[in-house]
């Protein structure tokens, strides 16, 4: 390896361990139970459907993706994917997530489940 | 310039312009908000201004004016009471068949309001549903499902024609003995909007009114962007089916889920159909979306009793109405103008076709 | 480092044909992490070969070609996957050329490296712009770091080619 190579690895690790703070340090910092989460399911970009997450409350439903029908179940404040046509199944193996700005996204279905904060509603028309 | 003037130099522009968002926060944030349970729903009224005592008082006047509304309105006082003596629906269906009353001037406006939307709806909406609604028991604890030849009967004492109003002598006439008015699908909206006007005359810029499901929003909320309101999942309640993005509006919703009853195996909702006498079945959720709140109110009905088509229709017809609604078989269907603010999730349960 | 005609058109060929090959084995291998898009960059080898002997626009077609028929075979033409490839391809030929032919101080270490994370922010970039979400950028610092191993790994490789590439590069540069 030259001294250039060297300077590159560490500016990729600097990279990654800059970002990572940037983006991962909420997962430690924020209460887990405190603030209210929803989970924001879409597919192909488009608004499929927002799940209040709240602690009891267990449910599942199906996403239809680009290559067929997914699973989505949650459990209380967290949630994952629970079946997927896909061949890796890299999202199946992600498990649960359950904090702000975690997500689970299937590429070849083009579905993404994502944790925002608190409710972003000002009311509910009913 | 030197190397550390350079950076003095950023860290100033950087404070500055933090500084200066940090002032555009303060302001008009102060937020103020109340609950009162009236006309059988909680309503919350939340405001936004500078100084908590404006704030109170004109909350204060808002909640008034719909006490008073919802007393005028009040179809359901006892003789003899003191909420009967202030109920114009009360006198006004004691006296029908026999003279007319003479009224509030809110009451008029609601029942002129009322007739106009008859009309539109050709005969789609009618407040003259009293009779029907006795019938079936929706006010009362023991809601069943009537003999077809009851409904026949009950009929003959509905028809909005006979609903005369004398608007010089403020005057209100039911024509015929046993003719029966119910403002249950307009007191709450007209009282709303009532509320909103009270807070306007009162230098309020940003408030939110939520009388029982009906939202009606004046400017735009605290971060100074359109106020989001969900739109409730007709077989889900902790699920929403769309996001509205309002201002400066109203918002009403009718929908299948609220009072009714089982019999036989199949459901029944409590808003009929004035013409057959029955449930009208053509939709699970209607939300009509339009400035003036008794208006929405009446509309949400209208729009919930006419055939999908024909709501679309007339909304379009009529400026600045617009609505969104779900089938009763799990279609999400809205006016083409709403699509800018509007946000579907049609979830597992209904389908959505955004290019109609 | 020529440019002979008929030469280069079959070595270019033989580079695309090895290309698909390892696009191919190298997506049936599963890599442990739940991430999307950890690749080991095999097939960038012989991207890297082709600018390092014919220049940026021959290491740029065979880097599509090579995704192109990589995809073909792997059954996942036109899909969302395919065009993550190609924007992984893209990014990744580009930085490798510029830090090839613009510097000297890099060995083919360093470029692998470089290859690997302007692969995977490429692909980032896609997805995020695909998905409409900027959910997958919670992906980079993992991508990046991923980038590290796979790139010395290739890297490593290269450098050995390099060494005796008067023998192997002979009839064809």
């Amino acid at each position: 390896m030259t001294r250039a190579d060297k300077v590159l690895l560490v500016g990729i690790l600097l990279a990654s361990l800059v970002s990572g703070t940037a983006l991962y340090s909420r997962f430690f910092l924020d209460p887990v139970g405190a603030q209210p989460i929803q989970a924001v399911v879409t597919v192909s970009g488009k608004a499929f459907r927002t799940i209040a997450l709240q602690s009891g409350a267990r449910s599942s439903f199906v996403v239809q993706g680009r290559q067929g029908a997914s699973k989505v179940e949650v459990d209380g404040r967290r949630v994952r994917m629970q079946q997927a046509p896909c061949e890796n199944g890299i999202c199946l193996k992600q498990g649960w997530i359950e904090h702000p700005g975690q997500s689970v996204v299937c590429v070849p279905g083009e579905i993404v489940i994502r944790i925002e904060g608190a409710a972003p509603l000002d009311a509910v028309t009913r | 310039m030197s190397k550390r003037a350079t950076v003095i130099a950023c860290l100033l522009v950087l404070l500055l312009i933090a500084g200066l968002a940090l002032l555009r926060q303060s302001g008009a944030n102060r937020e103020y908000s109340s609950d009162q349970f009236l006309m059988d729903t909680l309503v919350s009224i939340k405001v936004y201004g500078n100084d908590r005592e404006t704030l109170k008082t004109a909350v204060a006047v808002a909640y008034a004016e719909m006490h008073r509304i919802a007393e005028l309105a009040d179809g359901f006082a006892q003789p003899g009471t003191a909420a009967y003596q202030s109920s114009d629906v009360c006198r006004i269906n004691a006296l029908a068949g026999k003279k007319p009353v003479q009224v509030d001037g809110d009451t008029l406006a609601m029942l002129v309001l009322a007739k106009k939307y008859y009309q539109l709806s050709e005969g789609a909406f009618d407040v003259t549903v009293g009779p029907l609604m006795d019938l079936w028991g929706f006010g009362g604890k023991n809601p069943h499902l009537p003999a077809p030849d009851q409904i026949k009967a009950a009929l003959k004492s509905v028809g909005c024609q006979d609903l005369v109003l004398n608007e010089q002598d403020r005057t209100v006439l039911l024509r015929k003995e046993g003719m029966k008015l119910d403002l249950g699908a307009v007191a709450k909206g007209y009282a709303t909007e009532k509320a909103l006007q009270a807070l306007k005359k009162r230098g309020i810029e940003k408030a939110l009114i939520d009388a029982g499901g009906n939202i009606r929003v004046l400017g735009q909320n605290v971060h100074n962007s359109a106020w989001r309101i969900g739109v409730k999942d007709p077989r889900k309640s902790n699920e929403i089916v769309a996001v509205l993005a309002l201002e400066d509006t109203s918002a009403v919703t009718s929908a299948d889920y609220y009072r009714g009853f089982e019999a036989g195996g199949k459901r029944y909702h409590h808003i009929l159909d004035p013409r057959t006498g029955y449930p009208a079945a053509h939709n699970m959720t209607v939300t009509a979306v339009t400035q003036d709140a008794g208006q929405a109110d009446i509309l949400s009905t209208v729009f919930f009793v006419l055939a999908p088509e024909k709501a679309l229709q007339l909304a379009e017809k009529l400026a600045g109405v617009e609505l969104l609604l779900v089938t009763a078989d799990g279609l999400i269907r809205h006016s083409t103008s709403l699509r800018g603010r509007l946000e579907v999730q049609p979830g597992a349960a209904y389908r959505y076709d955004q290019s109609r | 480092m020529m440019r002979s005609g008929t030469r280069r058109v079959v070595f270019l060929s033989m580079l695309v044909a090895m290309g698909t090959a390892l696009h191919v084995v190298e997506g049936m291998l599963a890599i442990p992490l739940p991430v999307p898009g950890v690749k080991l960059g095999l097939a960038n080898i012989v991207t890297v070969l082709a600018i390092y002997l014919y220049g940026l626009r021959d290491g740029m077609t065979v880097a599509l070609l090579r995704v192109l028929l990589g995809s073909l075979i792997g059954g996942v033409f036109l899909a969302p996957g395919f065009l993550l490839g190609l924007t992984g391809a893209v990014s990744s030929t580009l930085v490798m050329a510029i830090l090839l032919k613009r510097t000297r101080c890099f060995s083919m270490i360093g470029i692998s490296m470089a290859g690997a994370v302007g692969h995977n922010i490429g692909q980032l970039l896609a997805a995020s712009l695909l998905l409409q979400t900027s959910a997958v950028l919670y992906y980079l610092p993992i991508l990046l770091l991923a980038g590290i191993p796979t790139g010395m790994f290739t890297g490593y490789l290269l450098n050995s080619l390099l060494e005796h590439k008067s023998e192997i590069f002979r009839d064809f540069a």
